[in-house]
């Protein structure tokens, strides 16, 4: 079985992918770190470039841990991007990081995170940012 | 003027793959060409433009050179485009700069179809009310946004506009408030 | 030389609020340049309506400056994310996009911007110079010569551009065919205007620009190109180093050169001068093998050749009132509805509008130069902006400006109209720009030609007995068989080549 990962270039996640490599040795099992940005426009600053996304294979490979790094693009619905590979790879865990968000600000701009906790189908295990 | 394509000048194959892979690349994200179809189809329109504008302006009344007639100038223009038109029709078959009509036009429809909406709804109940759904419209379904974006832009670009439009520069625009 | 007309045009830029113009202009432009999707012809249809109402020196100032400006923002994602924002920009992408993956973008970035800015500086000193020379000498051109002159600007264009030619001249013949609706100047009767109370008037240009070059472009890109998504690219060091100055200097002298030369011909302009200027440095160069891995002067010469390609296109539009292309055309609209005809009389009767526009090149350029290394950062930061955002805001102010220019709703429904023909134009391969142009000229072409006859006393030959005329009919000749030449000279040369053995060419 596999392990997803959602990264972002935050600190929260960070530690997403720290504690998906951690649970990837454990567990014994391929890492998948899924670095998706939003289709549309030229850049987005979600989405990390050849050389960061070498070195966190080579986090990877220093923990002990079978990884590859996707980069789907998604319209809206992150969350499906996530259906559709937890489908496709038969992952048994997603890991996520999370961000407090005020209620206006959850209101406004949504919550993918909050999303995928509720409704995905396998365990999620939430990390905050390390302090 | 005649310049050689600095891609092909002699040179390290650096070079080359660079400008090639740089045009493919480009290349990749337009849609398949269309078929000799759509060409022929194309050419017979502008051919029927020729036609129409040649019968119209003969119609006008051509005069004779000494004293051209209002038909003499748009005749000849459209005998050129006749020409030209069936030239197009022989030897346009196998070009491919046409892009295919794909179910991504269909988007293009649906904005055309709002943007008729808005012109016609425009003198009867304002701009404010059609502004806000087209905006609508194009972010939600066009632009594939949240409800929750497509709502709260689509009210503060009208919000922006009437600012602008009626306050700021005080244009008159049909409106309701 | 009497230059207190040009001192003069000095101080009407330094008027604020011409200033703001400027400054509002450069950065419209560099923006735009920057985003993919909307180019600064679409841009300059779009915001027509605004200058109709803000009086022509203003007017052209800002529409001049979105050009230029564009020129500096189409190299920001040439060379950061190989993505060339404009067509100009594709070549300075090799080098550029080089050099910053050595973590030099900075000077790239940087000797494109001081390229450019010597080149624009370079092409306006030329056209400070060299446009009084050629409306003097335009003076003496009569009708015949402003029908041939008409006729061969509106075939160049078609010939040069960058689709089909056959198609462009077919797109040309319609724009001249459109522009007859409506009562004929010469003998009062109505053309084509179906009892039309509207159309009786003719069709106005803005709606006809705005549609074709705006709204077209708005309703093209809504079909979803499959663009790659990048991530953010980081600038680096800012400025170039002396060494990088010393080295570039040759290749930014050539390219302004070579950008002034180009820029004036119909048709040319910013793309095909960084074509040949980059071609020509490597051509020189004694590594040529450097280029397309960071060589600075593959950044230096295309950037430099652009800039002054677009500032020296506005010499044939101010001198002869003959848009050099497209986006000129747009300028010449401008112009019109503004009440002022375009032609050799510009300079001596609105020396406000000559002089103001040049002069105010100036002052653009060195407004884009202090923006555009510092602010680099700024300007990347509107790619992060999903163009469905973009989109509809654009097309409302689109419409609405339609709207505005005399209160009529019919003016928007023109304005879809010739958006949706310029649409399905764009993806059928006819271009939308030797349409608009051919518009704009073609009343004048006739106006000429016919009065050209009544001289002539409906004598057709009296245009090539004409010198300056028939030089130029022998020009179009030229240029209309031009393509059937060339095809004739490929065929032989290739039946030569095929029999000589063929050569090993090591590097």
């Amino acid at each position: 079985m596999t392990i997803l990962v959602g990264y972002l270039p935050t600190p929260e996640g960070e530690a997403a992918v720290d504690a998906g490599l951690r649970e990837g040795a454990l567990r014994r099992e391929r890492v998948i770190i899924v670095n998706s940005p939003r289709r549309g426009a030229v850049v987005d600053e979600h989405k990390i470039d050849d050389a960061a996304s070498a070195a966190l294979l080579e986090r990877a490979r220093a923990a002990g841990v079978d990884a590859e790094v996707r980069q789907p693009l998604h319209d809206d619905d992150l969350f499906q991007t996530f259906e559709d590979l937890v489908e496709e790879t038969g992952a048994g865990l997603i890991v996520i990081g999370l961000r407090h968000r005020s209620l206006v600000g959850k209101f406004i701009l949504g919550s993918e995170a909050q999303r995928i906790l509720m409704e995905a189908r396998v365990p999620v295990l939430s990390v905050k940012a390390a302090r | 003027m005649s310049m050689s394509d600095p891609a092909r000048s002699p040179d390290p194959l650096g070079d080359v793959i660079d400008a090639d892979r740089l045009q493919a690349e480009l290349e990749e994200g337009r849609p398949p060409h269309a078929g000799p179809i759509s060409q022929i189809t194309a050419a017979l329109v502008a051919l029927a433009v020729g036609v129409f504008g040649a019968i119209g302006s003969y119609a006008l009344g051509l005069g004779r050179l000494t004293q051209p007639g209002p038909g003499l100038w748009p005749f000849a223009i459209s005998v050129v485009i006749i020409v030209l038109s069936a030239v197009l029709v022989v030897t346009g078959r196998g070009l491919e700069d046409a892009e295919r009509f794909s179910k991504a036009s269909l988007l293009t429809t649906v904005g055309v179809v709002t943007l008729v909406l808005l012109a016609a709804l425009l003198p009867v109940i304002g701009f404010e009310i059609p502004s806000l759904l087209l905006v609508f419209v194009w972010l939600r379904w066009l632009g594939k946004e949240s409800w929750r974006s497509s709502i709260v832009i689509s009210v503060a670009t009208v919000a922006a506009f009437y600012v602008l439009f009626v306050v700021l520069l005080q244009i008159p625009l049909p409106r309701l408030i | 030389m009497d230059i207190s007309p040009i001192l003069n045009g000095f101080s009407v830029v330094l008027e604020p609020a011409n200033l703001l113009y400027c400054l509002a202009g450069v950065i419209i432009g560099m923006l735009i340049g920057v985003l993919p999707g909307l180019g600064p012809g679409a841009t300059i249809a779009i915001l027509l309506p605004i200058t109709y109402g803000i009086g022509p020196v203003p007017a052209i100032i800002m529409l001049a400056g979105i050009f230029y400006g564009a020129q500096y923002g189409g190299t920001i994602t040439s060379v950061l994310l190989r993505l060339p924002g404009e067509a100009s920009s594709v070549v300075t992408v090799f080098d550029g996009f080089a050099l910053a993956k050595q973590g030099r973008a900075g000077t790239a970035l940087g000797i494109a911007a001081i390229g450019s800015f010597i080149g624009g500086t370079v092409s306006i000193i030329g056209l400070t110079l060299l446009a009084p020379v050629v409306a003097g000498f335009a003076l003496d051109f009569g009708p015949p010569e402003y029908a041939a002159l008409g006729i061969l600007g509106v075939l160049l264009i078609s010939s040069v551009g960058n689709g089909n030619k056959l198609k462009a001249i077919i797109a040309a013949c319609v724009g001249l065919l459109i522009a007859t609706v409506g009562r004929d100047t010469f003998t009062g009767a109505e053309r084509f205007t179906f009892d039309s109370l509207n159309l009786a008037e003719g069709i106005d240009f803005i709606p006809i620009a705005m549609g074709l070059f705006g709204l077209s472009e708005i309703l093209y890109n809504l079909e979803e190109r499959h663009n790659q998504v990048h991530a953010p690219a980081k600038v680096g060091n800012v400025w170039p180093s002396r060494k990088d100055l010393g080295q570039a200097k040759g290749a930014i002298g050539r390219g302004s050169v070579i950008g002034f030369v180009l820029g004036v011909l119909p048709g040319g302009g910013a793309t095909l001068s960084s074509l040949a200027a980059y071609a020509l440095e490597k051509r020189r160069a004694k590594q040529p093998e450097r280029f397309g891995r960071g060589a600075i002067e593959g950044v230096a010469a295309p950037e430099t050749a652009n800039n002054a390609a677009a500032t020296s296109s506005f010499i044939p539009l101010l001198t002869l009132g003959i848009p050099a292309n497209a986006t000129m055309a747009l300028m010449f609209g401008a112009l019109l509805i503004q009440g002022i005809q375009p032609g050799p009389q510009l300079v001596t009767e609105h020396p406000d509008v000559f002089w103001g526009v040049i002069n105010s090149m100036y002052i653009g350029n060195i407004l884009l130069l202090i923006m555009s290394i510092p602010m680099v950062g700024v300007f990347v930061r509107i790619l992060r902006v999903r163009p469905a955002i973009l989109a509809p805001i654009t097309v409302l102010i689109t419409l609405l400006g339609a709207y505005t220019v005399n209160n009529q709703v019919y003016d928007i429904f023109l304005v879809i109209v010739f958006g949706v023909l310029g649409y399905l134009m764009k993806k059928l391969g006819f271009e939308p720009g030797p349409l608009v142009l051919a518009f704009v000229l073609g009343p004048m072409i006739e106006n000429s030609a016919r009065q050209a006859l009544l001289i002539f006393g409906g004598d057709p030959t009296g245009f090539i007995t004409r010198p300056i005329s028939g030089t130029v009919f022998a020009l179009i000749v030229l240029v209309a068989a031009l393509p059937l030449i060339r095809k004739a000279v490929r065929r032989k040369t290739s039946a030569d080549r095929a029999e000589e053995p063929v050569e090993e060419k090591t590097p």
